[in-house]
């Protein structure tokens, strides 16, 4: 199946050939997770990407993919206060 | 009695007759308010009428400190105004980093309290013990910039400014107090209180330090929290690397950002005016406050082109306000609106907003193009600009009315229901319709529609301290309530840079507070001070004749999001809301009950509420 990854914030220095937004098209098997996913495209880092969105949904590392899905991926980000 | 991490009294400043007194204040209130925010509030709480106009002379303004403010301790650089808002009547306390409320330690106060109007503009020399009045004749129509500069230059190049631009000498109701040349205690409204007062600055030169109880167990505490907050990925990481701009592809990604006056919740153009494209395109280095290794501020140029200028900023709020809310994708010009901002010394978020309302009214056609004098719609990055510059100016009606913020400008064209916010505060970026817990904290927020009063989004998006769903109602009351708008009046009390709490906690906090003053301060303490806090500012709000009614939002929030990610979705405050009251202390109109005061230990202020 195919599916859409961007990368956000510090990710992207992983791939400095994409422009800011560009999606990268990647081909994964069927039932394949978000995390097999970022293992594809990032190789071993999972503990950098923390927050995973999944058409605009957040997802968590085992969620199951589908054709068409748009994934994007940040590192640790905030704003505001807490 | 040796008087550890405060100084123990507070400098009154008439400005009326140019007088000043120094005065002990009573330090029985440390454990139970703190410093800064909770016993600024305190202050004022007891020496001005809540129903008072904010813009009289009978007002007060207060400069405060927390007892962390200046010791050293890890990102305490803040200090507070507090006063009655004249934007939103309610109590207001705006904080602000640089280095300006270290320096009022370093005189010797822990508070600055104004009282009167001066006859003529004047700024006020706080040389140590010595206090100046002096001519801002020539210093009124000048920016913060050129204030601080001219004011250093008569003064002492070592002294540190806190000033209002030519908006709080117009009186505007989005004027803040510049601090350090560009940093502001924004929101509110305060710096048109200081306009009111004729006063233009003040300046302040200290000698001192700042005592400490037991310093070697307050430096191994300050280490600790240090290197916390150096190993923190967000904190030592994105806003250092981002600011908080890293946000803007993010809760736009999600379906949460609020665009077009919050029509819909996506902005197609939001990734050219993101935190990458700052860093990218505007970014010339980080700047740092007092004892921040953090380095949040990010100095920015616009080297060419018709937005030309330099400043800092823009962060996640204003690169928001002045470009989805607005529909505008230019960087550029989002940049510039921000700069002048600063130059006019307003609050950017509500001037975004206001400006994005007077979009929406004008593509609406309740606004004549003949009152703005120019089409000013949604995308238009150039009359966004303009109409920046006619609220600073405050020039023409329709200038005025800008400048004194969405609410009145809504209202003046009879579609109040185009003023998106709260108690006459304009909401922040977080869509209400998405996080629910920013739909309850939006609606009983002490100062109206302010984010960094309880920012659930922590929890909601990052995870912090736990994470629950946006959409998620069960158990968000008491999210709201403690580990966020309770907390968050705590930490603004202590001196402490809320940025600093992705890394630490109450207990790292306390633990610096302890061996700093010497007094008992715990965790479990500081819980019960943040709740007091809370209270005690209810009660402003209460006694200034706000009620249950106010604590909601606008029908738009109410309404499902249009499209994205989050369609549907709406904000279910009335679903929580009496929940949040009850767990509280409060009754069905929102009022804390007799036994929740007592149990606050605000009897007190309960008999004159009464």
């Amino acid at each position: 199946m195919e599916v859409t990854v961007r990368l956000f914030a510090s990710l992207r220095r992983h791939r400095p050939d994409l422009a800011l937004g560009q999606p990268l098209t990647c081909q994964l098997p069927e039932r394949a997770t978000l995390a097999d996913l970022i293992q594809a495209v990032l190789g071993p880092l999972p503990d950098e990407v923390a927050i995973m969105l999944v058409n605009g949904q957040l997802q968590a590392g085992e969620q199951v993919l589908s054709e068409g899905d748009r994934v994007s991926l940040w590192p640790p980000v905030a704003g505001g206060a807490l | 009695m040796n008087i550890s991490g405060y100084t123990g009294a507070l400098l009154r400043i008439d400005l009326s007759r140019r007088q000043a007194r120094r005065e002990p204040w009573d330090l029985g209130l440390a454990e139970r308010f703190v410093g800064g925010r909770g016993l600024a509030s305190y202050l004022l709480y007891r020496e001005q009428d809540p129903a008072a106009d904010a813009l009289g002379a009978e007002s007060k303004f207060i400069l405060g400190t927390g007892p962390l403010t200046g010791t050293g301790a890890v990102a305490a650089s803040r200090y507070v105004v507090v006063c009655k808002a004249p934007l939103t009547g309610t109590i207001a306390c705006s904080n602000s980093g640089g280095f300006f409320g270290p320096e009022l330690k370093f005189a010797g106060y822990d508070f600055a309290i104004f009282e009167g109007r001066s006859e003529t503009p004047v700024y006020v020399w706080i040389d140590d013990g010595r206090v100046e009045f002096r001519s801002a004749e020539k210093l009124w129509g000048l920016t913060p910039a050129a204030t601080d500069e001219q004011v250093r230059r008569e003064t002492s190049l070592m002294a540190k400014v806190a000033c209002i631009g030519p908006g709080g000498e117009k009186r505007s109701l989005l004027a803040g107090v510049v601090n350090d040349r560009a940093r502001l205690a924004a929101r509110s409204g305060v710096g048109a209180v200081l306009g009111s007062k004729n006063l233009k600055a003040v300046a302040v030169r200290g000698a001192g330090s700042v005592c400490l109880a037991d310093p070697e167990a307050f430096w191994l505490a300050a280490l600790d929290a240090l290197k916390k907050i150096v190993n923190d990925p967000v904190s030592f990481g994105s806003f250092r690397a981002y600011g908080t701009a890293s946000l803007v592809n993010l809760i736009n990604e999600m379906g949460a950002y609020p665009t077009r006056n919050f029509l819909e919740e996506v902005f197609a153009g939001a990734m050219p005016t993101s935190g990458e494209a700052i860093r990218d395109e505007l970014l010339l280095r980080n700047r740092a406050c007092f004892a921040c290794p953090i380095a949040c501020t990010r100095v920015t140029a616009v080297k060419d082109g018709p937005y030309q200028g330099r400043g800092e900023g823009p962060e996640y709020e204003t690169t928001w306000s002045f470009g989805a809310l607005c529909g505008v994708s230019d960087l550029k010009a989002i940049a510039k609106a921000h700069y002048l901002c600063c130059d006019y010394g307003l609050d950017a978020m509500s001037a975004g907003a206001t400006v994005a309302c007077a979009m929406e009214l004008f593509e609406k056609g309740y606004v004549p193009g003949s009152d703005i004098g120019f089409a000013l719609r949604f995308g238009d990055a150039e009359a966004m600009v303009a109409a920046v510059r006619l609220m600073g100016e405050r020039r023409g009606p329709f200038g005025a009315l800008l400048a004194d913020g969405s609410y009145r400008l809504a209202a003046h064209y009879g579609h109040p229901e185009l003023f998106m916010g709260v108690k006459k505060l304009e909401m922040a970026a977080y869509s209400p319709r998405v996080f629910q817990g920013m739909a309850l904290h939006y609606a009983t927020s002490n100062r109206g529609a302010c984010h960094v009063r309880g920012n659930t989004v922590a929890a909601e998006l990052y995870g912090i301290p736990k994470y629950v769903p946006p959409e998620t109602l069960d158990g968000k009351e008491e999210m709201v309530r403690r580990p966020f708008q309770n907390s968050t009046a705590f930490v603004d009390s202590t001196g402490i840079c809320l940025f600093s709490k992705f890394a630490i906690t109450h207990r790292e906090i306390v633990s610096m507070l302890a061996p700093a003053t010497g007094l008992d301060f715990t965790f479990d303490k500081s819980i019960v001070q943040g709740d007091r806090i809370w209270n005690l500012e209810r009660l402003f709000n209460l006694r200034a004749g706000f009620a249950a009614a106010d604590d909601t939002l606008p029908e738009r929030m109410l309404e499902p999001v249009p499209g994205g990610p989050r369609a549907g979705s709406r904000a279910q405050l009335h679903q929580n809301l009496q929940t949040y009251y009850a767990l509280r202390g409060w009754d069905e109109r929102g009022v804390p009950t007799r036994q929740k005061l007592e149990e606050l230990g605000l009897e007190d202020t309960w008999q004159v509420c009464r």
